[in-house]
C-alpha cells in the first residue's frame, strides 16, 4: 500500500484511530484435539476434481476423498462392494456429486457394504460433505424443461424425464457427513436432486450427519430400505415436487435432532413454478420413527407448503407431536390435500405421543379425515432387513 | 504587511498633486457570496478604452485621471453590470465601493472564465443556460438554504432525482446506481460500498462542495458507462486573501432521544476500529459478543475551514483551502423484519435497530496560479465513514422461523451487531493552460478505498419468550441448526484506482470550437472474507442471561482437549493447510479480484451558426475496456476457483443541438449511444448473507448493455433566478441486468440479464419563480417545483439458462426496478428584511411514488417500496456579520417506511434497505452556530 502517497491526511485518521485500544491477545494453541494429524498411508490415491471420463475404483487400492469429486455428464463412477472411502475431515468442499447425465454404480452387499466416512481419528458429524445425485426428472421449482441449481456444488438438476437413470446405489453407509457449505447451507447424507425412477436406490444408511439424512429435491426416484440414525437436522426431507415411493424407512433420533420427516410441497424460497401445477406427492410405505420421548418435545413429521403424500403403515414413538400440518388456503394447500385425499395416512400407531395431529393449515378437517387405522401399524421390519450392514443400532 | 504597503502607495498617489488630477478606487464585493471581495471584476470608463480589473482583494483603482465626471462600468462574469457616475476631484481619491450581484442579461457579452463563482443559484442557472449540455447544478448557497448537509441531499433537490430512504441509493429518472456515475472535479470517484458502483453522496458534506451537478445527457467526454446521469462534485477552493471559520451544532432525533443507545464493542466514538492488524481468530478469542452502552444520543457536529493565499514576486499566487469536520448521528428504528416469499420464512414482528454513524472529513486544496494562462490545483480528500449497528429481532418473544427446531410459532430471536468502516482517500492533481487558441485541461487522480466490516456478530435463540417471563427456571436456548447460526464475520475490500483525463480545446474558427481528449482509468478491487461459526456441542443449551453472551462464549467454555466438556467449538469453512477447521484460524472463505481498464479517446466540435442562434455539438468516443474477475469462492463445486474476462472496443456517437429562440429561451435536443458495464460484485459469485437476505453475483452477466438516449428540453429563463423548463426523454437499454431470486435450492438473489430491452420514457417539468419581491432584485417569497413522470417497461425472458445459475419469469413484461412513475420536489423560501436582519426560512418537500425495489422471479411477486413524502424546515439567520445561527426540523411528516411483497399484502424486509422495515425515522431537530473571523 502506498500509504505515504496519501499525505498527512492519513495521520489525521490515525489520530482518531488511537482513541480505541487494541487489547487483542495472541493466539496460543496448546490443544491437540480436533482434526486428524496422521497422514494417510503412502500409496493412497486422492480423489477430487471433475471427471469427464469414467472412474472405476479398484478394490485393491486405498482411496481418500480430498475435495469435490464431480462426475460430469456421460461418465460413470463405479465403486466395488466392500470398499471404504475415507474423506478428509476438511468440511465443505469434500463430497461426491453425480451430475445430470452421469451415473453411479455402487452395489455393495449386506455382507460387504460400501462405506463413505470421515478420515478423522475421532470423527464427528459434519467432517465432510456427503453424496449428491442430480438427475433430469421433473421438479416444480421451474417451468418445463428448465433446470435449477443445487444447494451444494451449484450444479443443474431437473427436467422432463421421469424415467431418468442415475445408476444404482445398494448397501451404502454415509457417516459423519453434513459439513457446512456456506453460512446457511449444509450437506446432507444423501441429496437426490431431480433423480428419476430409472435409478436404483436401496439399503442406504446415514449415520451421524449434521444436517438432513436423506433429502429429495423433486424427482421420481424410488428408495427402498432407508436407515437414518442421529441426524442433527431432519432425518428425511422432501421438497420441490418429489413424487417417488419410499418403502421401508427407519429413523432413530439422537440427542441433537430436528424432525423425523420435514416435507414441503415446493421450494418456498423460489415458489412453485410448475405448469401444470403439481406438489410433492410421494408414497411412504412402512415407516418407523423413534424419538427421545414425548417429554423432550419435538415433532415426528412436519408437512408444509402444500405437500401431499400417501403414508401407509407408520409407527411413531416418543414425540410430543405426531403430525404437524402447516399451510394456508392460497399457495400452500396442505389442508386441501387432506380434504381431497391426496394427503393421508393409512394404518398408524402412536406410542408415547401426546398430540397426534396439529392442524395449522387454515382448513378445517377431523383427525379421521387424515388418519385411519390408528393402532394397527407395525412400522418397518427393520430387524430383518437392517441386520448386518448397518451401524449405531 | 502587504496592506500597509498598499495603503502607503495609495497615500502617495493621493499626495502627488502636481497636476489637476485625481483618482478613483474602491472595493468590489460579491453580493452572492457573503459580500466577500470580488476579484477579477472589470471596471471600464465608459466611452474610453481605459479599464482595470479588481485585484485578489477586490480592490480596483484608476490613477491620474483628469478632473471631471466619468461613468464607470462595473461588470463581472454572470453578474449584473452597473454604471456609476463619479466625480474626480483634484488631488483626491474618490472611493467607490460597489457590490455586484447576479444578472442573467449580461451573460451574452462576457466570456466565461475560470473565476466564475458557481455557488449561487442564479450563477448556476446562467451556467445551465449557457452550457452546451443538458445539465443541472445546485450550489453551496442553495444547499445551505435548503438545509442540505451533503451531496446526496443536494442531488435529490434536482428534478427527476430521488433518494431511497434508509439507503444511499439515488435514482435519476428512475434509473439507479448501475446507470449513474460519480466524479469529483471530473475524475472518477470510487464507491465506498461493495454493493454499489457509486460512492455514497452522503459522505460529501457541504464544506467540501462548491456545487453538485447532474449531467443527464451524454457528452463524449464522459466515460461510456453512462445512462441516467453523471454526478459531478466540484470541490471548494479559495482564492481570496485569508479566512477562518468554525461551526458547531447539535441535534436530536425524536426516536433515538429516549433510548439507552447501544453500539458494538471495540469501536470508538469517532468511528474507528483498530483490531485490523490481528488475525480474525485472535479477535474472536479475545473479544466477546456483547454490545456496549453509548452515552446520551445527541448528535453533534463541528468543523472549521480556513483559506490563505500567498503572492509571489513573479505575479503567481498560491492559495490554500482546508476543511475538517466531524459529525455523528443516532438513529433508532423500531419495526419488523419479515422474510416472506410465498410463505413466511422468518418473521420478527417486533424488531429494533440502533445505528450510530460518524463521518470525519478532511480536505486540503492547493491552488497555484502561475500566471493568467497556467494554473494548477492539488486536492487531497480523506473521509472516514462508519456505521455501528445493533439489531435485535424478535424482542417481544414472538419471532417465528419455519425451520426452527423447538418451536416454529414463537420465540425465535436473532441479534446482529455490525460495524462498517470505510476509509476513503482521494488525491487529485489538476491543471489548466491557455495558449492563444488552445486550452488544455488535465487531471490525474489516485484513489484508495478500504471498506471493512470487522467482526459482525450474530446470535440466534429459540424460546426467547422464556427470557421475558421473569421465571429464572425457564430459559431460551441457543439455536444451532447450522454451525453459523451463531457467528462472527469479517470482510475486507480494498479498491485502488488510477485515472486521468486530458482535454484540448481549440478555437478553430470564430464559430467552431474543437475538443479532443483522452480518459483512462485502471481500477482494481480485492475482496476477502472469513467467518467463524459457534458449533454448540449440546443441543438446546440454555441461555440464562440474554444480556451476557461474553461469559457464555468465553474462552473457558471452548471445547478443547484440556476442556473436553466445553460448550462449543469454533468452526471455520476453509482450514489452514494441515490444520483442522475446528478451533483453529482459517483461510478466507471467499476472495475475488476484479480489474477494470478503460482507455478512451474522443473528439467533439461546438459549432455555432446563424448568429449564435444554433449550437451543434457532434461527438464521437472510442472506448476500449477490459474487465477481468478472478475468484475463489465456496460452494460452487469445481467452478469455485476460476476467472472470467471480457474486453471490447465500442464507438459511441453523440449529437446535441441547442437553439436559442431568443435571449431567454432555448430548446435543446440530444441523442447518444452509451453502454453499461456490470459491477465486480454482480460478476463475482460470492454470496453475502445479511439477517434475512442472501445476495450473490453471477459471472454470466459479464459483457455490456448498449443504451440509446434521446433528450428534448425547453428552458425559459424568466429572470436571473426564475426558470420554466420542460423536458422529455427516452432510453432504450439492451440486455439489462436485474437482481432477482435465482432458481437455486436456497433462493439466493443474483444478477441476470433478464430480457432483450428495457425502455424508459419520461417528462420533466421544472418551475422556479419569485412570488413576492423584496426589492427589484431580491425576492421575499420564492418557490421551486419540479416533477418527473416516467413510464418504464422491460421485457422478460421466459427462462434464463445460465452457465451456473438459472431463473425464469411468469410474466413477460415488467416495470423497471427503482423507477417511480412520479417524483416531485418542491421548496418555498421566505426571507423578509427586518432592518439589517435577514433571516431565511425554507420549507423543502419531496415525494416519490411506489416503485419496484426488487423484481420477482417465477411465482414470486415483486418487492414494492412504498412511496413517501418528506418535508423539512430550515431557518438560517445571520445574527451579526460574523455569527450565524441556524435551526432545522427535518422529516416533519415522519412517514412510515414500508416494503411489500406484491400480491400478498405482506410487509417484508427490503434487499436494498435496512434490516428493519415498517418503521419511522423520527424527526431530527437541531441547531448550528457558525462563527467567521
Amino acid at each position: 500500500m502506498k500509504k505515504n502517497f496519501l499525505l498527512g491526511l492519513a495521520i489525521f485518521g490515525l489520530l482518531f484511530n488511537s482513541c480505541t485500544s487494541d487489547d487483542t491477545a495472541d493466539i496460543i494453541i496448546n490443544d491437540n484435539g480436533g482434526g486428524d494429524d496422521t497422514p494417510p498411508p503412502s500409496g493412497t490415491i486422492f480423489l477430487s476434481g471433475t471427471f469427464t471420463e469414467d472412474l472405476t475404483l479398484d478394490a485393491n487400492e486405498t482411496y481418500v476423498l480430498n475435495g469435490s469429486l464431480i462426475m460430469a455428464a456421460g461418465t460413470t463412477l463405479t465403486i466395488p462392494a466392500g470398499m471404504t472411502i475415507e474423506a478428509l475431515a476438511e468440511g465443505s468442499d469434500v463430497y461426491i456429486a453425480i451430475a445430470q447425465g452421469a451415473q453411479i454404480i455402487a452395489n455393495g452387499t449386506a455382507d460387504n457394504p460400501i462405506i463413505l466416512t470421515s478420515d478423522a481419528s475421532a470423527p464427528q458429524a459434519g467432517d465432510w460433505g456427503g453424496v449428491i445425485v442430480l438427475g433430469e426428472a421433473p421438479i416444480n421449482s421451474v417451468t418445463g424443461a428448465a433446470t435449477a441449481t443445487s444447494e451444494i456444488a451449484s450444479l443443474p438438476y431437473g427436467g422432463t424425464n421421469a424415467e431418468d437413470n442415475s445408476g444404482s446405489i445398494r448397501y451404502m453407509r454415509v457417516q459423519y457427513s453434513g459439513a457446512a457449505a456456506d453460512g446457511q447451507s449444509e450437506n446432507n447424507g444423501f441429496s437426490f436432486y431431480g433423480v428419476g425412477r430409472g435409478t436404483v436406490i436401496e439399503f442406504i444408511q446415514v449415520f451421524e450427519g449434521s444436517d438432513d439424512g436423506v433429502e429429495f429435491f423433486g424427482g421420481t426416484v424410488n428408495v427402498n430400505n432407508v436407515v437414518v440414525v442421529n441426524s442433527q437436522d431432519d432425518s428425511i426431507d422432501w421438497t420441490e415436487g418429489y413424487s417417488g415411493t419410499i418403502t421401508d424407512a427407519y429413523v432413530l433420533h439422537g440427542a441433537e435432532h430436528d424432525k423425523g420427516i420435514e416435507a414441503d410441497g415446493y421450494n418456498t424460497d423460489i415458489g412453485n413454478n410448475s405448469n401444470p401445477l403439481f406438489f410433492s406427492r410421494p408414497n411412504i410405505n412402512n415407516l418407523t420413527i423413534i424419538g427421545n420421548g414425548s417429554g423432550t418435545g419435538n415433532e415426528a413429521i412436519r408437512l408444509r407448503a402444500g405437500t401431499q403424500g400417501i403414508f401407509t403403515n407408520v409407527l411413531i414413538e416418543g414425540f410430543e407431536e405426531g403430525f404437524d400440518l402447516d399451510g394456508d388456503d392460497g399457495d400452500n394447500p396442505t389442508g386441501a390435500g387432506v380434504l381431497s385425499g391426496d394427503l393421508s395416512v393409512t394404518d398408524v400407531t402412536f406410542t408415547d405421543v401426546i398430540l397426534e395431529v396439529k392442524n395449522d393449515t387454515g382448513e378445517t378437517f377431523m383427525d379421521s379425515d387424515f388418519l385411519s387405522g390408528i393402532g394397527s401399524a407395525t412400522g418397518t421390519d427393520f430387524a430383518t432387513w437392517g441386520a448386518g450392514w448397518t451401524v449405531g443400532l | 504587511m502587504k496592506k500597509l504597503f498598499l495603503l502607503i502607495a495609495l497615500l502617495f498617489t493621493a499626495l502627488s498633486f502636481a497636476q489637476e488630477i485625481g483618482s478613483v478606487k474602491g472595493l468590489i464585493t460579491d453580493k452572492e457570496f457573503n459580500n466577500e471581495p470580488l476579484p477579477y471584476a472589470s471596471v471600464v470608463i465608459k466611452g474610453t478604452s481605459k479599464g482595470v480589473s479588481s485585484n485578489e482583494e477586490g480592490i480596483y483603482e484608476f490613477k491620474d485621471l483628469d478632473v471631471g465626471s466619468y461613468i464607470l462600468v462595473f461588470s463581472f462574469v454572470g453578474y449584473e453590470t452597473q454604471e456609476i457616475k463619479v466625480e474626480v476631484v483634484a488631488n483626491k481619491v474618490t472611493v467607490v465601493n460597489v457590490p455586484l450581484g447576479v444578472s442573467a442579461a449580461s451573460l451574452s457579452e462576457v466570456v466565461i472564465t475560470t473565476t466564475t463563482r458557481k455557488e449561487s443559484e442564479a450563477a448556476l442557472l446562467l451556467d445551465q443556460k449557457k452550457a452546451t449540455e443538458i445539465k443541472q447544478s445546485i450550489g453551496a448557497v442553495e444547499l445551505s438554504r435548503k438545509g442540505v448537509g451533503d451531496a446526496a441531499g443536494a442531488v435529490s433537490k434536482i428534478s427527476g432525482v430521488s433518494k431511497q430512504e434508509g439507503s444511499s441509493n439515488v435514482y435519476v429518472r428512475g434509473l439507479g446506481d448501475r446507470y449513474l456515475n460519480t466524479t469529483l472535479n471530473g475524475l472518477s470517484l470510487p464507491s465506498n460500498d461493495v454493493n454499489k458502483k457509486n460512492v455514497d453522496l452522503n459522505l460529501f458534506s457541504t464544506d467540501i462542495i462548491e456545487n453538485v451537478s447532474i449531467s443527464k445527457a451524454y457528452s463524449s467526454r464522459f466515460y461510456g458507462d453512462f445512462s441516467a446521469g453523471n454526478v459531478d462534485i466540484s470541490s471548494k477552493d479559495y482564492k481570496g486573501d485569508w479566512f477562518f471559520d468554525f461551526y458547531t451544532g447539535s441535534s436530536v432525533n425524536t426516536n433515538a432521544a429516549d433510548q439507552n443507545f447501544l453500539k458494538s464493542e471495540g469501536t470508538s466514538y469517532f468511528g474507528f476500529y483498530n483490531r485490523f492488524d490481528n488475525d480474525p481468530f485472535a479477535v474472536v478469542l479475545s473479544h466477546g459478543f456483547d454490545s456496549v452502552d453509548l452515552n446520551t444520543p445527541i448528535n453533534i457536529n463541528f468543523g472549521g475551514s480556513f483559506g490563505k493565499s500567498f503572492d509571489f514576486e513573479n505575479g503567481s499566487r498560491l492559495s490554500f483551502y482546508g476543511t475538517g469536520s466531524f459529525e455523528n448521528s443516532f438513529e433508532y428504528r423500531r419495526g419488523s423484519n419479515i422474510n416472506f416469499t410465498n410463505v413466511e420464512d422468518r418473521a420478527f414482528e417486533d424488531a429494533e435497530e440502533f445505528e450510530y454513524s460518524t463521518k470525519t472529513t478532511g480536505m486540503l486544496a492547493v491552488n497555484y496560479k502561475l500566471d493568467n494562462n497556467n494554473s494548477f490545483k492539488f486536492n487531497s480528500l480523506f473521509i472516514n465513514d462508519s456505521s455501528d449497528r445493533v439489531g435485535n429481532f424478535g424482542i417481544d418473544g414472538g419471532g417465528r422461523n419455519r425451520n426452527a427446531i423447538q418451536n416454529t410459532d414463537e420465540g425465535f430471536f436473532q441479534s446482529n451487531v455490525q460495524f462498517d468502516q470505510n476509509l476513503i482517500y482521494v488525491n487529485q492533481l489538476l491543471g489548466k493552460h491557455n495558449y492563444e487558441k488552445f486550452e488544455i485541461d488535465w487531471g490525474i487522480g489516485y484513489n484508495v478505498v478500504n471498506a471493512h466490516q470487522p467482526d459482525r456478530r450474530r446470535i440466534s435463540l429459540e424460546n426467547y419468550q422464556l427470557a421475558l417471563d421473569n421465571d429464572p427456571n425457564t430459559n431460551p436456548t441457543l439455536f444451532s441448526n447450522v454451525v453459523f447460526d451463531n457467528q462472527r464475520y469479517f470482510q475486507n475490500i480494498e479498491d485502488e484506482e488510477l485515472n486521468g483525463r486530458i482535454n484540448f480545446e481549440y478555437d478553430y474558427a470564430e464559430n467552431i470550437k474543437i475538443n479532443a481528449g483522452y480518459n483512462g482509468r485502471t481500477k482494481q478491487r480485492d475482496f476477502d472474507n472469513i467467518r467463524f461459526g459457534y458449533d454448540i456441542v449440546n443441543p438446546n443449551t440454555p441461555v440464562t442471561d440474554v444480556n451476557d453472551f461474553d461469559s457464555l462464549f468465553s474462552l473457558e467454555n471452548l471445547n478443547t482437549s484440556s476442556n473436553p466438556n466445553g460448550l462449543f467449538n469454533i468452526r471455520v469453512i476453509n482450514n489452514l493447510p494441515g490444520q483442522s477447521n475446528t478451533n483453529r484460524p482459517g483461510l478466507p472463505e471467499n476472495t475475488y479480484n476484479g480489474q477494470l481498464d478503460v482507455h478512451a479517446g474522443y473528439v467533439n466540435a461546438e459549432i455555432t451558426a446563424d448568429d449564435n442562434k444554433w449550437l451543434f455539438v457532434p461527438g464521437l468516443r472510442v472506448e476500449s475496456f477490459d474487465q477481468n474477475i478472478s475468484f475463489d469462492v465456496i460452494n460452487l463445486g469445481n467452478e469455485g476457483q476460476s476467472s472470467r474476462s471480457f474486453s471490447d472496443v465500442v464507438y459511441l456517437p453523440s449529437l446535441s443541438v441547442k437553439y436559442n429562440i431568443n435571449e431567454d429561451q432555448n430548446v435543446r435536443f440530444a441523442i447518444s449511444e452509451t453502454i453499461s458495464l456490470p459491477e465486480f460484485k454482480e460478476v463475482a459469485p460470492f454470496v453475502y448473507e445479511s439477517v434475512s437476505q442472501r445476495i450473490g453475483g453471477n459471472p454470466d452477466v459479464l459483457g455490456f448493455s448498449r443504451i440509446l438516449n434521446i433528450d428534448l428540453k425547453y428552458d425559459w429563463f424568466l429572470s436571473k433566478n426564475e426558470i420554466i423548463s420542460i423536458g422529455g426523454f427516452y432510453k432504450r437499454i439492451n440486455d439489462p441486468i436485474n437482481q432477482v431470486v435465482a432458481f437455486d435450492a436456497t433462493g439466493t438473489q443474483r444478477f441476470f440479464r433478464t430480457g432483450d430491452n428495457a425502455e424508459v420514457i419520461g417528462l420533466e417539468l421544472e418551475l422556479r419563480k419569485n412570488i413576492i419581491m423584496q426589492d427589484e432584485d431580491n425576492a421575499k417569497l420564492s418557490g421551486g417545483f419540479n416533477v418527473t413522470l416516467t413510464n418504464t417497461k422491460q421485457d422478460l425472458f421466459e427462462t434464463v439458462d445460465g452457465t451456473i445459475f438459472d431463473v425464469s419469469f411468469s410474466s413477460d413484461e415488467e416495470e423497471l426496478q427503482g423507477a417511480s412513475p412520479v417524483i416531485i420536489n418542491a421548496d418555498l423560501s421566505y426571507s423578509p428584511k427586518i432592518g439589517t436582519y435577514e433571516p431565511n426560512a425554507n420549507l423543502v418537500f419531496s415525494y416519490f411514488s411506489d416503485r419496484i425495489d426488487a423484481l420477482g422471479s417465477g411465482q414470486l411477486g415483486n418487492v414494492i417500496e412504498k412511496g413517501i413524502p418528506t418535508l423539512d424546515f430550515i431557518l438560517k439567520s445571520e445574527i451579526t456579520e460574523k455569527l450565524e445561527f441556524n435551526f432545522s426540523a427535518k422529516n416533519l411528516l415522519n412517514p412510515t417506511i414500508q416494503y411489500e411483497r406484491e400480491g400478498t399484502g405482506v410487509l417484508v424486509t427490503s434487499p436494498n434497505g435496512k434490516d428493519v422495515t415498517d418503521y419511522r425515522r423520527g424527526l431530527n431537530i437541531g441547531f448550528q452556530l457558525k462563527y467567521k473571523f
